[in-house]
């Protein structure tokens, strides 16, 4: 079997909280091949940031094992920080640099010299659009500007794979598309993608495949088509189910009791 | 080393940006020489004050003011807003040493340090001070004075590492004062109460105030000169240590 680009097993991080020992994420199994989008889905809380984090070396691992395009995480960070690019959620970015800046700078921290980084710099600013803004600083961007150059930050090196942590939370809807066609082009040059999301329509418009995760453990994997048509036959359902049909019975969840959650926080 | 030129020229540019949080790193500690010699200069006439070595009190004065100045580092309230902003984890998820992340920031103090510590003492010469030690001094002085600013933020950084909150940081920088008034701030120490005195001789800072202040009033005085980079060099390594363990165990 060829190296998978991502690859846990039995992952599991526990927390010391002030009631005892939390378990965040409790024996993730995850096997995600080269080339595809793959989308990690879960409520609040399930647990989709710890095991991103934990899959990208910013959390350490409590027991078992992940490795990104084959290299352990845990065994060794430094390797496998250079397979992988990162955006994490709210963009990670320097408010008093300039776009350029931090581009050149993400660049010479993954080796390159002054001349390469500033080529590089180019490239990506060129890739996702911010050659008019690259001279500005960072902190009089839009949202939908932000999580563009956090995307080509994530790229200098040109990893791999890409971790993607809700990429588009709080974008409207124009930025939201911008960056899914960013991502599908990032894609169609062949980094692998892992994207986590709480948008069930982002994942359906891009992921290949995805996961469930609830209360720490992954509760449905497969594609979206094949989670469809395996809810609609086990319900004996009358019409197609949409994939937020599939997210709601994977978490135990109700649509009258989703709805009535929103209506709370409305009110 | 590469790494942390990087990220230090990083956090220079970031100080550039925003000259209004260095600008009370100078005006503080010229208005606290200005009043502590207003307040002190006639009681310390420098014809019949022996301590003073011929100067005026002002000369007398400045180690406290490069020492306050020196405590206005702004490194560890940047690396809260990092933290916060995600931009910190954006630097851990990169193959970058851990000490770099430690050391670009403090290399840019010290940048700033020397800077700072030149203005201040540039300052000194207009109100009459004179450095009695020669040029070597002059240069001892600025290193001594920068050294410590990088020392006194780093310490800083590990209560920003360690609570992650803005206030936390902000709060553990007042730890300042008592360390700079359990010093022969205005007289020497032998001229201090018996209790003042064995604090200020347990006080790390006294030895810092004691070589900057031998520098400006004494010829090269090696003495008591060396006690101050000794404090630098031990309370340095310990927090370079620290903030290297800090990070390598940050989750």
């Amino acid at each position: 079997m060829s190296a998978a680009a991502v690859e846990a097993q039995r992952l599991v991080k526990t927390y010391k909280g002030r009631g005892g020992q939390v378990e965040a994420v409790r024996g993730v199994d995850l096997r995600i091949e080269p080339g595809e989008i793959f989308g990690f889905l879960g409520p609040n809380g399930a647990g989709k940031s710890t095991t991103v984090r934990m899959l990208t070396t910013l959390l350490t691992i409590t027991s078992g094992s992940a490795t990104v395009a084959g290299v352990d995480v845990a065994r060794e960070p430094d390797k496998a920080r250079r397979k992988m690019g990162v955006a994490l959620q709210e963009a990670g970015l320097d408010p008093r640099q300039k776009g350029r800046e931090l581009l050149v700078l993400q660049a010479r921290l993954f080796g390159m010299n002054a001349g390469e980084a500033a080529a590089r710099a180019d490239e990506l600013l060129t890739l996702v659009e911010l050659e008019d803004a690259a001279d500005r600083l960072i902190k009089g961007y839009s949202g939908g500007m932000k999580r563009r150059l956090d995307l080509a930050s994530a790229l200098v090196h040109r990893p791999e794979v890409l971790f993607l942590d809700e990429p588009t939370t709080g974008l409207d809807p124009a930025s939201r598309i911008t960056v899914w066609e960013e991502v599908r082009r990032i894609n169609q040059l062949g980094t692998t993608v892992f994207l986590t999301t709480q948008y069930l329509e982002e994942a359906d418009q891009l992921c290949g495949r995805l996961a469930i995760i609830d209360d720490g453990v992954i509760v449905r994997e497969g594609t979206p088509e094949r989670l469809k048509a395996e809810l609609r036959e086990r319900a004996a359902l009358d019409h197609d189910p949409t994939l937020d049909d599939v997210f709601l019975d994977a978490t135990g969840r109700t649509r009258a009791k989703a709805e009535g959650a929103v209506s709370e926080v409305i009110a | 080393m590469s790494q942390t030129w990087v990220l230090g020229q990083r956090a220079l540019r970031e100080a550039w940006r925003t000259p209004e949080a260095i600008l009370p790193t100078l005006f503080i500690p010229l208005f606290f020489l200005v009043v502590n010699i207003g307040q002190a200069g006639k009681i310390f006439p420098s014809t019949t004050t022996e301590f003073l070595k011929g100067q005026g009190y002002g000369a007398f004065q400045l180690p406290a003011s490069l020492l306050l100045a020196a405590s206005f580092g702004t490194a560890a309230l940047y690396l809260v807003e990092d933290i916060e902003g995600g931009y910190f984890d954006k630097l851990r998820a990169a193959p970058v040493s851990r000490a770099a992340l430690v050391l670009g920031r403090l290399f840019a103090e010290f940048v700033k340090g020397i800077v700072i510590s030149i203005a201040i003492v540039a300052l000194g010469f207009a109100f009459g001070i004179e450095i009695a030690s020669g040029p070597l001094g002059f240069v001892l002085l600025v290193l001594l004075t920068a050294s410590w600013a990088v020392v006194f933020v780093g310490l800083l950084q590990l209560i920003a590492l360690k609570t992650r909150n803005a206030a936390a940081t902000n709060s553990a920088s007042l730890i300042f004062f008592p360390l700079m008034f359990l010093t022969p701030n205005f007289v020497p120490r032998e001229l201090l109460t018996r209790p003042m005195e064995i604090a200020a001789t347990l006080n790390p800072v006294t030895y810092l105030m004691e070589s900057l202040r031998s520098l400006i009033l004494d010829d090269l005085d090696w003495a008591t000169i060396w006690p101050g980079f000794a404090v630098v060099v031990v309370v340095g390594a310990i927090m370079l240590a620290a903030n290297v363990r800090l990070i390598n165990h940050y989750d």
